[in-house]
């Protein structure tokens, strides 16, 4: 009986402590990236999608680095592989989850990666995408910061480009910043970061609409 | 505590046991090692990545039937079911992936414009804001090599063939009348508005066995599938105005556009050479319907509908009072098109097009009613065996019946004719690699009006020779049956028919295009009759003949000057032809030997602005003098025009449009019209033929109104 009871207790106190695999996996592919190890942490997401049929994380982050890490490239064949492979991503994990703002965002971004790579060649077609998108997250996550920070990101770019005052824009980054603070953070590897972001840019709007 | 440890033991021992290695090498077809490609079983968190020498180790628990996949940027992905048991040292070979960016395309023949092309000779905006274009999609295209410049006509001439061999198709359905009738000396637009297409293909040769009835070139337009916001538009121009409105509902859209254009206005403030009665007044109105299907069909209704109405004075050489012409013309076209995905890698693409068009003529005190009622069936499948291995079939339908009343103080005549084609197409991608691609197809035609039966085989082969360079070949039969001019008098004809063989070669890097295409084109069974005119009472057969031959050079540059696209092309044409009533062959009267134009483009970042030229250069076409004697043999002064324009943008939804053709007004001359008698000194007179006006200014106003503030028209432009 004693034994029993400690190889119960043993079992318990194991389960307790240890991570399940896919808190192993999602923490490891998240080192992974930290490290700049792109690739693998993007193959790491794709297995975890692989076995976690039911969860849009994995899919969402490995789309997300594919996106990230293809600004700046200056070779079209392997943009449009990168881009691709991000929107097989992106699409399977708006398959599980629908109307997600955070994968809404993320359609938007792979757009403009596309617009920064080729202005005139995907700017006219792709930008009037990027506004359904961000219009369509807004009304479905009004309070959603990373939603209006992206919003309000792009619409600061098109203002600079047409010589516009941003000045208007620099309350709805504020807007955003308090959203970030008043969010609740309960679901585990939701993508809750973009503050810090968002506060570094109010800080540099506010310098550069202000009078001196 | 012995049960404890018996217990540890178990379970340590059926650990070591249920673990089995998965291991290999990863290559690509040539066998060399693949780093870092992701190898893992699927639906478990098991696997790496290949490491430099392409080599993979991992351990797993799973046991039994087990699924391995392995995938790596630019390859297909590999998977295969096996027990766990038989993943130790294996070598898997992947194979390319043929649907990137950089592998071959079967190119030869063709431009793509628009963004959905891995190439694009044009970019979405260029349709419209290339300068001397003046907003028709026709005009951007005749940039590229492989057409002339026929100024007074405004149609596309492509490579020694006239307007009448480029078929246009809208979404795979024909447009029967895609031009506005204009007249004499004045170029007709293209009825269409380029702002409804989101992608273009211009074929100059040996193009895919999907089409037909064209003898040198095909128009592929693919109209937008899903417009992104709703909006209004409002255009106020010096030639008329505009207003255009989109709807979206959740799985459908409707988009109005309407336009009104009156030349009257301008006629008096900038008088042209001819002597007009009722100067160009125009009506027109296009609406679009989108329905998407839950299960990924789509289907797509196009109606037009315009009116045209004008009359004039021309000056003849041999008519004192000059030439009346006058015009009514109303045309209806319809162009619905279905497409659906279907089960096991099938699709389908269907549709009907039909087109209603009536003309009432006054040619000086003749009047002529022509009608005519087309319409195309369309049904074709695809089937995607792989990625390697696609294909398409399909069978096809063509009606028209023409009739024309022609009447005047002494004769009064009915001709009518009925020209009803069936053709079905069956053709074949293949990829054999990622460096060596074909297409290979047969169409055939059969034609009731000229009881003949044609095959037409189509083949076309693609090699890439390097990381930015590829060859391309083909080869295709052609058929055409007679135009309406002809056959509303007689039917007794075979089909007018060609023989393409193209020679491409491509060079693309990062921005930059260049191509050089070399072709031989082989004209048989073309029309002649004897008179000078083709009149009901000439004699007519199909012993015709020609030939042309010629170099098509593109070279496109959006790297290399900051803020600034340009392109140049150049074609050279050598081309005969025994047709018509000609006495001997000879080049036709709207063939040059050299064609030749620059596009420059610059955004002007703290102006806001765009700032647009273009140069047209052809040489001198050929003309007959009867002073010399001799058919065709002088040549007219070459064709140069300067042009310019300039887009503003005063805020994101508002835009003013300026635009000049032939800055410089040069004196063109588009041909010389002789006398039919000589005068007393016995020499024939003759009169320049020039342009109607030497210079045009457009300018415009236009101002879009919808959620989005940064959306506006410079795509109309």
């Amino acid at each position: 009986m004693k034994s029993v009871l400690l190889i119960a207790t043993l079992i318990f106190t194991f389960s307790l402590s240890a991570q399940t695999p896919y808190e192993k996996g999602m923490n490891e592919a998240f080192a992974l990236w930290e490290q700049q190890k792109n690739t693998e942490a993007v193959q790491l997401f794709e297995r975890i999608a692989s076995a976690e049929t039911d969860n849009w994380l994995p899919s969402y982050y490995a789309g997300l680095i594919e996106i990230v890490s293809s600004f700046g490239l200056k070779d079209e064949a392997l943009l449009t592989s990168k881009l691709t492979r991000a929107k097989g991503f992106l699409d399977n994990a708006a398959s599980i989850s629908e109307n997600n703002p955070e994968i809404l965002v993320s359609y938007a971004l792979l757009n403009t990666a596309y617009i920064a790579f080729d202005g005139q060649k995907y700017g006219m077609s792709l930008s009037g995408e990027n506004v359904a998108l961000y219009k369509k997250a807004a009304s479905i996550a009004p309070n959603n910061p990373r939603v209006l920070l992206s919003k309000t990101e792009w619409d600061m770019g098109s203002a600079k480009f047409f010589g516009k005052s941003i000045a208007s824009y620099c309350k709805d980054i504020d807007q955003a910043i308090l959203l970030f603070e008043k969010e609740e953070q309960t679901i585990p590897f939701y993508p809750y970061s973009g503050l810090e972001r968002a506060k570094e840019i109010s800080s540099s709007c506010k310098k550069e609409t202000s009078p001196n | 505590m012995k049960t404890l440890l018996f217990l540890l033991i178990t379970f340590f021992s059926i650990n070591l046991f249920s673990q089995s290695t998965v291991s290999g090498k990863v290559t690509d077809s040539k066998g060399l090692p693949i780093m870092g490609a992701s190898v893992y079983l699927e639906g478990t968190y098991d696997g790496t990545a290949t490491s430099e020498d392409g080599l993979f180790s991992f351990e797993t628990d799973e046991q039994g039937e087990q699924t391995l996949l392995v995938s790596s940027i630019s390859f297909e992905t590999y998977s295969k079911s096996s027990d766990i048991t038989n993943f130790k040292n294996v070598t898997i070979k992947l194979k390319d992936d043929v649907n990137t960016l950089d592998a071959v395309t079967v190119n030869a023949g063709t431009f793509n414009a628009g963004d959905n092309a891995k190439v694009t000779a044009l970019k979405p905006l260029d349709i419209v804001t290339t300068a001397g274009a003046l907003g028709d999609f026709v005009g951007a295209l005749q940039t590229l090599p492989g057409t002339s410049n026929v100024a007074e006509d405004g149609r596309l001439f492509v490579r020694g063939g006239d307007a009448e061999e480029t078929q246009i198709f809208v979404d795979g359905m024909r447009v029967f009348t895609p031009y506005s009738p204009s007249a004499n000396n004045i170029p007709s637009r293209g009825r269409l508005s380029p702002f409804l297409f989101k992608g273009i293909t211009f074929s100059t040769g040996g193009y895919s066995a999907e089409y037909g009835q064209a003898l040198s070139s095909v128009l592929l337009l693919n109209s937008i599938s899903e417009p992104q916001e709703e909006k209004t538009e409002i255009s106020i121009m010096t030639v008329g105005l505009g207003l255009g409105n989109t709807q979206k509902w959740k799985k459908s859209s409707l988009s109005l556009n309407t336009s009104y254009i009156n030349l009257a206005p301008y006629q008096k403030l900038y008088p042209d050479n001819n002597e007009w009665h009722k100067p160009i007044e125009s009506v027109g109105g296009e609406a679009v319907y989108r329905y998407k299907f839950n299960n990924d069909g789509l289907l797509k209704v196009y109606g037009a509908y315009s009116s045209v109405n004008f009359d004039l004075t021309q000056e003849d050489i041999n008519v004192a009072d000059g030439i009346r012409f006058g015009l009514k013309n109303r045309n209806l076209y319809i162009n619905s098109s279905y497409q659906d995905f279907l089960e096991k890698d099938w699709s389908i693409a269907t549709g009907v097009s039909f087109a209603n068009d009536r003309s009432e003529i006054k040619y000086n005190d003749a009047d002529i009613t022509d009608i005519e009622n087309s319409a195309h069936l369309k049904i074709a499948f695809k089937k995607f065996f792989s990625s390697r291995y696609k294909l398409n079939f399909g069978a096809e339908y063509f009606v028209t019946n023409f009739t024309e009343n022609y009447q005047d103080t002494s004769f009064e005549n009915d001709y009518e004719f009925d020209n009803n084609l069936f053709s079905s197409f069956v053709e074949a991608d293949i990829f054999f690699s990622k460096k060596l691609a074909t297409k290979i197809g047969i169409r055939g035609e059969y034609s009731e009006l000229l009881q003949e039966f044609n095959l037409s085989p189509r083949l076309s082969l693609a090699y890439k020779a390097g990381a930015n360079s590829q060859f391309s070949l083909a080869y295709g039969e052609f058929f055409q049956n007679p135009k309406n001019d002809y056959l509303k008098y007689n039917s007794d004809f075979t089909a007018e028919n060609t023989t393409h063989y193209i020679a491409n070669y491509q060079y693309v890097k990062n921005k930059q295009i260049f191509r050089a295409e070399a072709y031989y084109k082989n004209y048989g069974d073309l029309v002649k009759y004897d008179t000078p005119f083709a009149l009901p009472t000439s004699t007519y057969n199909s012993n015709g003949s020609g030939y042309a031959k010629g170099l098509d050079i593109f070279w496109r540059d959006n790297k290399s000057i900051k803020n600034t696209e340009y392109w140049m092309s150049y074609s050279y044409l050598d081309t005969e032809r025994e047709y018509q009533n000609y006495l001997t062959s000879a080049t036709p009267e709207f063939a040059s030997k050299h064609n030749a134009s620059l596009v420059v483009k610059r955004w002007i970042e703290d102006w806001k602005s765009q700032i647009g030229l273009s140069y047209n250069y052809a040489s001198g076409r050929n003309y007959t003098d009867p002073n010399k004697g001799g058919f065709l043999t002088e040549q007219a002064k070459s064709f140069n025009s300067l042009n310019a324009n300039y887009a503003y943008l005063i805020s994101p939804q508002k835009i003013l449009y300026l635009s000049v053709s032939n800055v410089l007004g040069t004196k063109n001359v588009n041909g010389y019209q002789y006398a039919n008698q000589t005068n007393t000194d016995g020499v024939f007179d003759r009169r320049t033929i020039t342009p109607a006006a030497d210079r045009f200014f457009f300018i415009g106003f236009f101002w879009t109104i919808s959620d989005n503030k940064d959306d506006n028209q410079l795509d109309n432009l």
